[in-house]
């Protein structure tokens, strides 16, 4: 049975092994510039399932996430122009558009300002994501990371979880899990902490 | 605050979570285009799409594929050719189920064709029984004698009308029909219709009245395809009445 368990997490790293090609990249991007229809069939071949994932855990509704995934690959599409070839990560931009188009479709639901959604917007334009460390994304790295979460205290976790898939601040979090603000501030300065170094000492290694 | 004080803060900063104060303070500093600032944004943008991608892998159904290459005006190849070859069997199976309907509207003009035949046959041979079985019909025989045939019976029914039968007779020849005529005693031969032979035999009633009394002979002679409105030919069977 443990084995079973194992096969999301083996599935997870067979995408991302596709996903993180990073030599690949530049040229994917050259084409998706170009305006080449089958540069999009690549990218979503290289990053529909992940950024799907990523919307799913999000919205928690199937059909919503496919047509919040389709928004995702639309948004890259019409944006690329001004993305940097070179310099680039493309999987981490797609996630990151993907993510927060799932956030800012939960917002939208529970009637917060518009001024997330332009904050969001902000946060996603192609000139964030250029100049991450060579290798950002690898398949060891994530590995590491994933070890790492799965250290982390059920607190330390539940903030990360709420960051990330609920797009909830400091003040927010401090609401849902009913705790004074400084806690949760420090279980997330923790879990962060741990996050980080565990990357860290993957690139040194 | 110190770039040291802000370096836990961005990848909250990166996921747009940020309290606003916070969010102010880490702007301010990239917007002095702080060196270690941008190096702890990268790092922090790099860290949160390894954990983006690290949860458990979904499949989306394979229209969203269709659905999102159809939005930007490409199908896959493939799915192309499958419909192309869908559309050319849709076709084929069309022109085959179209000639499949006009066999059997053929095969069933064919079948009501033979009826009809088979049910003018089955009249015919009503009306010659009914002739034959008739006390007042007179019979008048033809070809006696003769070392040629045809030969045969003419029978004669004041109400029926007039019925011919003939053996030996061979077929009229391309082009060609028999004409049988009813020659009254008095006046020129009148048309009693027209007739084939099988190449052995001949059948041919004139239906309705006829003044038997009145009527010298029945002839027939061959004419051509859509006969004659008098003989043109030697007759080759001629039958006096009552002989």
């Amino acid at each position: 049975m443990r084995i079973l368990k194992l096969i999301p997490a083996l599935v997870a790293y067979a995408l991302l092994q596709v996903a993180l090609r990073r030599e690949d990249d530049a040229d994917l991007v050259h084409r998706l510039k170009a305006r080449e229809p089958k540069a999009m069939a690549d990218l979503y071949k290289r990053c529909g399932r992940l950024a799907y994932s990523v919307i799913l855990r999000v919205v928690r509704n199937t059909g919503v996430a496919e047509d919040l995934t389709q928004e995702t690959f639309l948004r890259v599409w019409n944006r690329v122009g001004s993305f940097d070839a070179e310099r680039g990560a493309l999987t981490a931009w797609v996630l990151t558009v993907a993510r927060n188009r799932a956030i800012d479709h939960v917002r939208s639901q529970g009637g917060k300002l518009e001024a997330n959604a332009v904050d969001l917007d902000r946060l996603e334009r192609p000139g964030m994501f250029v100049d991450l460390e060579a290798n950002a994304l690898t398949i060891d790295r994530a590995r590491r990371v994933k070890t790492a979460l799965e250290k982390l205290n059920a607190n330390q976790r539940a903030v990360i979880e709420l960051a990330y898939y609920e797009g909830m601040s400091h003040t927010e979090m401090a609401e849902r899990l009913q705790q004074p603000l400084g806690t949760v501030k420090t279980w997330t300065r923790t879990a962060l902490q741990i996050l980080r170094s565990e990357l860290t000492e993957a690139a040194v290694a | 605050m110190s770039c040291e004080e802000l370096k836990d803060m961005f990848e909250l900063y990166a996921l747009g979570v940020l309290e606003p104060e916070e969010k102010a303070e880490i702007d301010a500093h990239l917007a002095r285009d702080c060196k270690d600032c941008k190096r702890s944004l990268a790092d922090a943008i790099a860290l949160n799409a390894v954990l983006l991608s690290i949860g458990p892998a979904e499949a989306p159904s394979k229209r969203l594929r269709h659905r999102l290459l159809a939005s930007i005006g490409y199908e896959r190849p493939g799915w192309f050719w499958a419909g192309a070859l869908a559309a050319a069997l849709m076709l084929l199976l069309a022109v085959w189920l179209g000639t499949q309907e006009r066999e059997r509207s053929n095969q069933l003009a064919d079948a009501r064709k033979e009826l009809l035949q088979v049910t003018g046959e089955r009249d015919r041979l009503n009306q010659a029984v009914q002739f034959l079985s008739d006390p007042e019909t007179k019979p008048a025989s033809f070809g006696r004698g003769l070392e040629a045939p045809p030969r045969g019976y003419v029978f004669l029914h004041p109400q029926l009308g007039v019925m011919l039968i003939a053996s030996n007779l061979p077929a009229a020849g391309a082009g060609k029909i028999y004409e049988m005529w009813v020659l009254p005693k008095v006046g020129a031969p009148r048309p009693a219709g027209l007739f084939q032979s099988d190449g052995m035999r001949g059948l041919h009633i004139l239906s309705g009245p006829v003044d038997v009394d009145a009527l010298k002979a029945i002839a027939v002679t061959v004419e051509p395809a859509a006969g004659s409105p008098g003989p043109t030919t030697t007759p080759i069977i001629v039958a006096a009445a009552g002989s």
